[in-house]
């Protein structure tokens, strides 16, 4: 079963349960992550739409949800919000929410397992490109790492993070994510050349999607 | 297998195929490289063995005209004339034909038959015959008999029979054939240059077949192809998602 074709109640025990059959590969790659020492945020990102950002997100927060640390999962993909769809939750307030509001950004999320807060995007704005330099977003999202181990930000493709300096800048590290059969080469081989080049800190590579 | 070393990953740009990925590619389609090279050694050792052997012989006749012409253009003219003159007509062919005994059909014996007239830097000419044959014996026997029937027909020239208004003043055999025992490279040198060609051909198709798949076999297919460190890799679970 496609870890995205579903959603709700499956998606959850697909990436958060306990016998999830891709539980250990994101434990793995939570270890690798976690082993590279002074990550306390990263953005997700992928070169084009497609390559599994959302799941791989959500497992990754859980592998590392299930290793007793404290997480927080935030989707910072206003153009295209998934992360609440994937995991059958309401989106009426989240990240956009919190922008515009004055309490903390943990108020809009809720926990999906323990030690694992989700903060959905919110309502969408009609200029989701602009809400990205809000001056209050990477406060906002940093202050989740009050407490927490590791926040993760479900981010939109590269492009998107790339044009961002919130993004590109704000954290402490970018993670690409790349389909193993769905995306094209070249265009990773670019995405890779041209994060590095506007100076985010790429830490590696996902290889989703493997068989 | 995943990595988590970093550092001189981030350096450079990745549109240019290194070595080593290119061996990567290489390995990975080694079944068509080591396929196509086999083949082509297979076929070409075939080839080797049951080709037909050709022994070459050649001869030289030297022949000098009474009165040496003025240029270059004038005597390399005159050994041209000399040679048409002695070889154009039937009679001629015929003659070594049977004076070596040759068994075969006329256009086998023109094909296999090699006649060339030159001028030497002293202002001497001369014309070699290679003949290529089935057995080096024959090979040389024929030769020796189309340059023996040439030099004979050289000093039998008469001066009215030449444009240039001289006759021949001296015309001999110079070098005879003899038999050779080659006939041509082994078996085992075709097998080896196929077996090359093979390799690169295989090589060429493989990287031709890369360039056009998309996506990567296994993470060390990715950390090769993106000179990137690959930090997990998650199996798919379905032929279809609808993805994000």
């Amino acid at each position: 079963m496609g870890l995205e074709a579903v959603s709700g109640t499956d998606a959850r025990r697909l990436l958060l349960g306990p016998d999830s059959p891709v539980r250990s590969h994101y434990e793995d790659l939570a270890g690798r992550l976690l082993s590279l020492g002074g990550i306390r945020s990263l953005v997700v990102t992928s070169p084009e739409p497609g390559a599994g950002r959302t799941s791989v997100c959500v497992g990754l927060a859980g592998a590392v949800a299930g290793m007793g640390r404290r997480v927080g999962l935030v989707d910072c993909n206003l153009g295209d919000p998934r992360l609440h769809r994937m995991l059958g939750e309401p989106n009426f307030v989240g990240l956009t929410s919190g922008l515009e509001g004055d309490m903390p950004l943990e108020h809009y999320g809720y926990e999906v397992a323990p030690g694992l807060l989700v903060v959905p995007a919110g309502p969408v704005p009609p200029d989701p490109v602009s809400r990205l330099e809000h001056e209050k977003l990477v406060a906002a999202v940093r202050s989740l790492e009050q407490g927490r181990d590791l926040v993760i930000v479900d981010g939109p493709v590269a492009g998107g993070v790339l044009s961002s300096p919130n993004l590109s800048e704000g954290f402490d590290g970018v993670l690409l994510v790349v389909h193993a059969s769905r995306t094209p080469k070249s265009l990773a081989r670019e995405t890779i050349d041209d994060l590095l080049e506007a100076g985010t800190n790429l830490l590696g590579v996902v290889l989703n999607g493997c068989t | 297998m995943t990595s988590t070393e970093r550092g001189d990953w981030q350096d450079g740009r990745r549109d240019a195929a290194s070595l080593a990925e290119v061996l990567h590619v290489l390995k990975g389609r080694r079944l068509l490289v080591v396929g196509a090279s086999l083949v082509l050694a297979g076929v070409a050792l075939l080839f080797g063995i049951f080709r037909e052997p050709a022994y070459t012989a050649e001869a030289v006749v030297g022949f000098a005209p009474q009165q040496a012409p003025d240029d270059e253009n004038a005597r390399q003219a005159f050994a041209q004339e000399v040679f048409s003159a002695i070889t154009s007509p039937a009679s001629f062919s015929e003659g070594v034909r049977a004076e070596a005994g040759w068994r075969g059909t006329p256009e086998e014996f023109g094909d296999r038959l090699d006649p060339k007239v030159a001028v030497l830097v002293d202002g001497d000419m001369e014309m070699r015959v290679a003949f290529s044959g089935r057995e080096p014996e024959g090979a040389a026997r024929v030769a020796n008999a189309y340059a023996e029937a040439f030099a004979l027909e050289a000093g039998r020239l008469g001066e009215g029979q030449l444009s240039g208004g001289t006759g021949i003043a001296d015309a001999r055999v110079l070098r005879r054939a003899v038999a050779s025992g080659g006939s041509g490279p082994p078996a085992v040198l075709y097998a080896a240059v196929a077996a090359g060609v093979g390799l690169l051909l295989g090589g060429g198709a493989a990287l031709s077949l890369e360039g056009r798949t998309g996506g990567w076999r296994d993470v060390r297919d990715a950390e090769v192809t993106l000179k990137a460190p690959v930090l997990g890799a998650i199996p798919d679970y379905s032929p279809a998602e609808n993805e994000v």
